[in-house]
């Protein structure tokens, strides 16, 4: 795969190009980055740390139809999935959870929805140079420049952008932007790898996830998950804001003559996901919803799909409104085992 | 055998024949259904223990076992139990009426690896339909199996599902049939007692045998205590779950105990198996 | 406040044999987070803090723990719960006694006097979180920030947070026990964020919440980590019927809010809590003021104040205004 070298003077331009096709990119709204369809002539700043909302967002939306149907009629009308979209600026812990829940959305039967996203989608990552204060992805399988589930990659060398593709999508990115590229020869290659290692260094936050998923299960009734889960308020945002969380509800809605079935966003951290009918509830607290939480990320997923479904982006650290901290719980896991 | 490759557009169907298996507030009406698209009748091909989506569109859905076998006939039939949203508006439909289907969904009782044993079956309440379909499927193939015992219990007679055809069965000699209710009742002439102590009563041989049950948690808890005690191996005994579910595909996450999929790596699951999971019980 | 007294005084309260734990602040696991603590022993209580960062309202936990049934054979848990309340803390406590939520025989409520506290986003945004838990004291004119060995004067003006500088009671309004002596009241800033929502013409107001709404994830967490929000069968998650529906688009989004802050009118007490955990920064506590202010105008109601109060929705006073019943 070829590697090229972008002047950021010409990074206006560069996204201009891109602009054709569907192009999400990281906007900044208040003190948080959101991924959102570009304006014209938007050309995205590259100096954050993480958008707010993951870009799972745009292969998994918070609310997809999944079909339409008349209140009286038999018809059932699926909305087609045209659209070739350009994600630009992925950070490659999210790009790398989508190759984790691509596993899932793949699993047996085929979600065709997702699918057809992540196949209209083409993924423009961002190496990162300054890792946020609770990034962990390198105990969890990431690095700050893994192009896992990325087509092109962006690194920041200063001066230019180094572009390397990592797919055919990414090659056809940098055919399509050919002129305003320039040869990347050994030089920029080796800065790059400067960099990255100098990024991997400012990671501050680790755990060994080393014995964690076989031993989980052996830790179902021990105190920890009170402990960690008392002040839990059983919100969505850890799970809204994780880039691997996938769950969803299926609800019938109606407006007028017209009604959808569609699917949300769901939370293991809302009693009422688990809640049967009759009232019996096989996960009556936060205690329990807390421990299938992390028992889901660190060892059912791991048993099923062979792969932890955590890339360490922190945001459930960053935004938890009462501290719960899962580099902590990890650490008290691992101390009870 | 799907006619379309996506898993949520449902399959349309008809009900043709709907009758009360109980009363009250939370009665169980059974649904006779056939599916409208004749090459979708011809491949559906569900096994017993398997489940399926049914809904009312503009309502929504519910993961409901099939209950009974495909040696019936190529019609569905679902018994329902009038619990929220969506069951009240299946509760509405009568014959003619439109209903929707997805599946089958989950595995399914390993009635192959069973042939040659005895079949015991141990149900309480609505517990009994998702084992209705082993039921007819051993009558169907009697001899293939070394014979068919059934426990089936509920508070009261009116709480009892499938009364007719059990009836009948309990008339027939080769079948061993037991009806039980909780307390006494005018005109009753089955036992009365619970299930778990029926089952003590009959005193079945756990040799050869393979052992179902299916019920209230309560009456599980106590049948599994019971079948230990008269010698019966964990492998020897099988039991189905369910929880709350959305998509059927194991997709939406939510029917999890522990690391399995209720929708796909169940409903029916092995006692040795469950009793690892911490939360199978929960 | 004499850190070791706090210390000292809830460890008396959690080895009373009536009490099942202790509800205080404890230092977080980095940066200038503070994490509710559930203290049930000495060593428990060694840890708890009270600092410019505790802006937490602990009072939710009072209705947010989970009650199970009691298994059969078993006899339920009558012990007390204590609660280290401030100012804003207290008056939803009372608020809670008011609408008969909770037992005043329940619970021990340990008053901390409230000198005000920093606003953590604000004071994030000027010196950012370092992945040492940073300790941040009050000073002669603010704030001390000691981060990493370096300490730092903050002054009041810039980083005392919003709800504070508008606080009416910042001392707690019941208590059993009340930590130090009672801090002296300060002047009210104005509440400019809800005066320039006001300022809005019709349409502009409805655009400036259409924009903030818009960005609402659905996560509950304002709900949530309100401590009057605690019906057992919310509104909001309710199936059969739906008022709202499960989509997140402008038209749901907007419902949830409105039918929030229509719910807390009269009865929010101004903690700020919801604005604080808003994973999407809308200003729900312009909402939620903005809706305070009319009850204190018009009816001179103020909830979380007299725990002998009749609710506000649910009181009538003949000369009450009624110019918005057309």
């Amino acid at each position: 795969m070829s590697a090229m070298l972008l002047n950021k003077e010409k990074w206006p331009d560069f996204v201009g190009k891109l602009a054709g096709k569907n192009l999400w990119v990281p906007r900044a709204d208040g003190d948080a980055i959101r991924f959102a369809p570009a304006a014209e002539g938007e050309a995205p700043a590259l100096d954050y740390s993480n958008s707010r909302v993951p870009p799972k967002q745009a292969v998994f939306p918070q609310t997809e139809t999944l079909f339409r149907f008349k209140v009286d009629g038999e018809d059932l009308e699926v909305p087609q999935i045209e659209d070739q979209t350009v994600l630009l600026g992925v950070r490659p812990c999210d790009a790398r959870a989508m190759t984790i829940i691509d596993k899932l959305f793949s699993w047996d039967e085929n979600d065709p929805y997702y699918l057809k996203r992540r196949e209209m989608v083409t993924m423009i990552g961002l190496a990162c140079t300054e890792p946020g204060l609770n990034c962990f992805c390198s105990s969890v399988g990431g690095s700050p420049a893994s192009t896992e589930g990325l087509d092109l990659l962006i690194v920041d060398l200063g001066e230019n952008y180094l572009l390397e593709a990592v797919t055919e999508k990414g090659e056809a990115v940098l055919k399509d932007t050919a002129d305003l590229l320039d040869e990347a020869k050994d030089d920029p290659i080796q800065q790059k790898e400067k960099i990255i290692k100098e990024a991997e260094q400012k990671i501050k936050r680790s755990v060994d996830p080393e014995g964690i998923p076989e031993g989980l299960p052996r830790l179902w009734e021990d105190p920890l998950w009170q402990r960690v889960s008392a002040s839990c308020l059983g919100c969505g945002t850890c799970t809204f804001l994780c880039p691997t969380c996938h769950c969803f509800d299926i609800q019938d809605e109606t407006e007028g003559f017209e009604s959808r079935r569609c699917r949300t966003w769901d939370s293991c951290m809302f009693g009422e996901y688990t809640l049967h009918t009759s009232g019996h509830n096989p996960r009556p607290t936060r205690r329990e919803r807390t421990r299938n939480r992390i028992n889901h990320k660190y060892s059912y997923y791991v048993d099923k799909f062979d792969v932890i479904a955590c890339v360490g982006c922190g945001r459930c650290i960053n935004l938890c409104p009462v501290n719960i901290d899962i580099v902590n719980i990890l650490g008290q896991v691992k101390e009870a085992l | 055998m799907r006619t379309n490759n996506n898993p949520y557009i449902p399959y349309n169907a008809t009900v043709e024949d709907t009758w009360y298996e109980t009363g009250g507030e939370r009665a169980i009406k059974t649904f006779k259904v056939v599916l409208d698209d004749e090459e979708v009748r011809k491949n559906w091909n569900h096994c017993p223990g398997q489940c399926a989506m049914i809904g009312v569109l503009g309502v929504g859905e519910s993961m409901i076992s099939i209950s009974c076998s495909p040696t019936e006939g190529e019609f569905l039939r679902f018994s329902v139990m009038r619990m929220g949203k969506v069951t009240q508006a299946l509760h509405q439909l009568e014959p003619g009426d439109k209903i929707t289907v997805r599946g089958p969904y989950g595995n399914s009782f390993p009635l192959d690896e069973w042939q040659g044993k005895h079949i015991l079956t141990i149900g309480g309440g609505i517990g009994q339909a998702p084992m209705r379909p082993i039921v007819e499927y051993v009558k169907a193939n009697y001899d293939d199996y070394g014979g068919l015992t059934m426990i089936y219990g509920a508070r009261t007679s009116g709480d009892l599902c499938f009364k007719g055809e059990f009836e009948d069965m309990a008339q027939n000699d080769e079948l061993s049939c037991h009806l039980t209710i909780d307390v006494e009742e005018e005109d009753w002439d089955h036992n009365v007692g619970f299930v778990p102590s029926m089952l003590m009563d009959l005193n079945p041989s756990p040799e050869n045998t393979i052992a179902i049950t299916c019920g209230p948690p309560i009456m599980i808890r106590f049948v599994l205590e019971n079948l230990k005690k008269l010698g019966f191996e964990d492998a020897q005994i099988y039991t189905t779950l369910e929880n709350r579910m959305k998509c059927g595909i194991g997709k939406c996450g939510r029917c999890n105990t522990g690391g399995m999929y209720v929708c796909k790596d169940g409903p029916v699951f092995n006692y040795a198996t469950l009793k690892e999971i911490p939360e199978a019980f929960a | 406040m004499d850190l070791e007294k706090l210390r000292e005084t809830a460890a008396e309260v959690v080895a009373r044999e009536d009490v099942k734990y202790l509800l205080g602040w404890k230092s977080g696991t980095f940066g200038y987070r503070v994490a509710p603590g559930f203290v049930e022993d000495t060593a428990g209580a060694a840890e708890l803090i009270f600092s410019p960062l505790c802006t937490a309202n602990l009072a939710t936990y009072l209705t947010l723990v989970e009650k199970l049934p009691v298994p059969r054979g078993q006899e339920p848990d009558q012990r007390k719960v204590a609660v280290m309340v401030k100012g804003c803390d207290s008056r939803a406590v009372t608020q809670l006694l008011v609408e008969k939520g909770i037992d005043r025989d329940d619970l021990i409520i340990i008053g901390c006097p409230c000198p005000g506290m920093v606003d953590p986003a604000l004071l994030a945004e000027k010196y950012p979180e370092t992945e040492e838990p940073a300790v941040v004291k009050w000073s002669e004119n603010g704030f001390l920030l000691a981060q990493n060995g370096r300490e730092t004067n903050l002054a009041r003006d810039e980083f005392l947070a919003v709800k504070c500088q508008l606080c009416r009671y910042p001392n707690p309004v019941v208590s059993d026990i009340m930590l130090g002596e009672p801090v002296e009241a300060w002047e009210l800033a104005e509440d400019k964020g809800v005066t320039e929502v006001e300022g809005k013409d019709a349409d502009e107001r409805w655009d400036f919440w259409v924009e903030q709404f818009s960005k609402c994830v659905r996560c509950y967490s304002c709900r949530n980590v309100c401590p009057l929000c605690y019906c057992e069968d919310c509104v909001l998650d309710r199936l059969n019927p739906t008022w709202v529906n499960r989509s997140v688009n402008i038209s749901e989004n907007t419902a949830f809010n409105i039918a929030r802050a229509f719910h807390l009118a009269g009865r929010c007490i101004e903690c700020g809590e919801c604005e604080r955990v808003c994973p999407a920064n809308i200003p729900l506590g312009r909402l939620n003021r903005k809706l305070a202010r009319e009850v204190r105008d018009k009816y001179g109601f103020e909830p979380g104040v007299d725990p002998e109060a009749e609710p506000f929705q649910a009181s009538y006073k003949p000369d009450d205004p009624e110019d918005f019943i057309l």
